[in-house]
């Protein structure tokens, strides 16, 4: 029996190394990702990023006069109509001028009254002289002195009539400026954003963010940027879906709006300034069809637009040595 | 006759015993050696194998294997979206950020960024915390060897804090990474985020990883790719294969293995040939009484075969299975995990020891064959 002993161990130790060996060998389960990634509808496609936007484009609402913000009048999410106030500077100095331009007026028109009077006044006499016929009891020259007299009186009296104007065209400059030291609504839109508050100061020129964003969210436009090097293949009135991110089954078709005619340097989407630029792309316009989807102004789009097959094996590859 | 050839064997204990020993660590010392190579090379394609969500990579033209990476560009990313036959296409940024504990530790580690919206790549083999975290701000997942080197001797523990690039970011999960080739810790964070762990470069998108249309195979899907948009595309496993070939050519790994395999090659065989065919010559006698009772030269290649054949698979036996249970041992070992024993290199090293085990039969066959008979009696 002892002679067996040594075969039946061999056997024991082919059995436990085939067991050994299949329990560890390292298998590799392919998985689908936590979240499906967005997939084309279109059997020919050109894949791009597009942004979200207003259909009015987004409206970065500028102020014609720098100054320290009084109010804001508008809260972001806010519809407005046109001509609506959105925000009004500090004015207490426009009024303080207001108010001087208007004591002047009151003082211009006074002194047309008195220069009214100084004329009706020398009216009378250079009247009275001229009634008089004897010419000994007035000489000519006296009457003509008389007459020179109301001529100026009656300039300085059209003088003071246009200080009245000219200060009356004061009190409207400034009542001008007040009128626009409230900022309105260009169009009926909806308020996107509001990164001004009272006590800010609001400069008159481009700011790097803007101080109220507008826009007309009904319906939403998606800016599409194609790759130059895909954008032959995008055919105007050519149809196209958008996925939302994160959940790719929310999707909308997208209307063709327009071509933007000029192909513009790729912007990186995540707003980072250093980025240097080596792609142009070509951006589309396109019309969100659907506007039961929680999307808002600004979100980005995965899309998907139908497009013309690729021409076929042309490019060839750069080699590896 | 068959049964005085296994008597023959085993009558003398220690020769048989020397004979069958002989074989087995010589069959434990291939397999070893090979499946440690074989293993540690596959490790160079760890981070490949274990973003099991991806059948096709798409990369730089000139990138070479998974540590050399020229980033593309962001709209590449549409391009190989627009190719037909492409299911779906994400970002995947690998990075080598430092990462620091709050006691000062630090190391290098691998950090993969996994598209923020799909999270494809995300390591599904968790010991602690989940993947699914990793959609809060400023968290990382880590593999448990990393987490064991920055925080020695510690217990596994979530909410953590690490620093990377002034970053202050918490570990939310501890993964069951495969071992990288360099024992770095693994890391896995959002797109987005994984970048600023890293400082901003002017590129980042270190991979695309994609999935083929239903009906399409992942290696008619990288022609395609690669003709389209003249990038790179491998499948996994080709993309596996650069990786180790790379390596092959371009360090001393496999001279080193190379120098101990064939050692061990050398060793063992001469070794297990020359105790067989010194034993068949030493039986000399035996066989000469057999072939003088009339036995026939093929009755007697029988019975010599027989005795290779069973000394040969005792032995290759016994070395697998001291082979299994070394490997199931240090596959416990955090620095040795993964490391298991390949079938190939069973099948290879039994192939290897039966050709030398036949050769130093037939080479004793032919001493028996010339043998005559009377030489038995002239002693």
């Amino acid at each position: 029996m002892k002679r067996f002993i040594l075969p039946l161990i061999g056997v024991l130790a082919a059995l436990g190394a085939a067991v050994s060996i299949a329990r560890t060998y390292p298998r590799r389960q392919s998985t689908d990702p936590p979240a499906p990634p967005p997939v084309s509808d279109f059997p020919n496609t050109v894949a791009a990023v597009g942004l979200v936007e207003a259909s009015t484009e987004n409206i970065s609402i500028g102020t014609p006069l720098s100054g320290v913000v009084a109010k804001v009048f508008v809260t972001a999410g806010q519809m407005v109509r046109a001509g609506d106030p959105l925000f009004e500077l500090d004015m207490r100095h426009l009024r303080a001028d207001l108010k001087v331009n208007q004591q002047a007026l009151a003082v211009a028109r006074a002194r047309v009254e008195v220069a009214q009077a100084h004329v009706d006044d020398l009216k009378r006499q250079l009247e009275f002289a001229e009634r008089i016929e004897d010419k000994r009891a007035i000489s000519a020259e006296e009457v003509s002195h008389r007459r020179s007299v109301v001529e100026t009186a009656s300039a300085e009296l059209d003088e003071s009539r246009a200080q009245v104007d000219a200060a009356e065209s004061q009190v409207g400059a400034v009542k001008t400026e007040i009128d626009r030291s409230t900022v309105r609504a260009p169009i009926d839109a909806e308020v996107l954003q509001v990164k001004l508050r009272a006590g800010e100061f609001a400069t008159a020129a481009p700011t790097a963010t803007p101080m109220i964003l507008l826009g007309r969210s009904k319906p939403l436009h998606v800016r599409v940027d194609v790759d130059e090097h895909e954008a032959w293949r995008v055919g105007r009135d050519a149809t196209a879906m958008g996925h939302l991110r994160g959940n790719a089954d929310m999707k909308t078709p997208l209307r063709f709006v327009r071509f933007e005619p000029f192909v513009v340097p790729k912007k990186s989407l995540t707003g980072d300034s250093t980025e240097r630029v080596d792609t142009r792309v070509l951006q589309v316009i396109y019309r969100v069809e659907r506007d039961d989807l929680p999307l808002f102004v600004g979100q980005q789009l995965d899309v998907f637009i139908e497009a013309r097959p690729e021409r076929g094996g042309q490019v060839t590859l750069p080699s590896l040595q | 006759m068959n049964f005085v050839a296994l008597r023959m064997l085993t009558g003398d204990r220690a020769k048989y015993f020397g004979l069958v020993f002989a074989i087995a660590f010589c069959t434990f010392l291939l397999e070893n050696q090979t499946s440690i190579f074989a293993n540690i090379l596959r490790r160079t394609a760890s981070q490949i194998l274990d973003v099991t969500d991806a059948e096709v990579w798409v990369m730089d033209p000139t990138t070479e294997y998974w540590e050399q990476t020229k980033p593309l560009k962001d709209t590449d990313l549409l391009r190989v979206r627009g190719v037909p036959g492409v299911r779906w296409a994400v970002r995947l940024y690998k990075g080598n950020p430092v990462a620091r504990t709050e006691t000062g530790k630090f190391a290098a580690a691998f950090l993969i960024g996994l598209d923020d919206a799909t999270l494809a790549g995300a390591p599904r083999k968790m010991l602690l915390g989940s993947w699914e975290r990793l959609q809060e701000p400023d968290s990382v997942v880590i593999d448990k060897a990393g987490y064991e080197l920055l925080f020695p001797n510690e217990p596994l523990d979530l909410g953590r804090r690490l620093e990377m690039n002034d970053h202050r970011v918490i570990i939310v999960g501890i993964s069951d990474a495969s071992a990288p080739f360099v024992s770095l810790p693994v890391m896995h964070a959002r797109y987005s985020e994984a970048v600023n762990f890293l400082g901003h470069e002017r590129t980042e998108l270190s991979f695309i990883i994609a999935r083929a249309a239903p009906g399409l195979s992942p290696a008619e899907l990288t022609a395609r790719i690669q003709t389209q948009t003249g990038l790179r595309a491998r499948t996994t496993e080709e993309f596996m294969w650069d990786c180790i070939n790379y390596y092959l050519r371009h360090t001393g790994i496999p001279v080193n293995f190379g120098i101990t395999i064939a050692v061990a090659l050398l060793v063992g065989t001469v070794v297990a040939g020359q105790t067989f065919y010194l034993f068949t010559v030493e039986n000399l006698k035996q066989f000469g009484a057999l072939k003088a009772m009339g036995v026939t030269n093929t009755r007697l290649m029988g019975m010599i075969l027989l005795q290779a054949f069973s000394v040969g698979t005792l032995g290759f036996s016994l070395g697998t299975g001291m082979a299994a249970a070394f490997f199931e041992i240090t596959l416990r070992k955090m620095a040795t995990r993964g490391i298991v024993l390949m079938w190939q290199c069973v099948g290879l090293t039994g192939a290897c020891i039966f050709l030398v085990v036949i050769v130093a039969s037939v080479l004793s066959i032919r001493r028996v064959f010339v043998l005559e008979p009377a030489a038995v009696f002239r002693g």
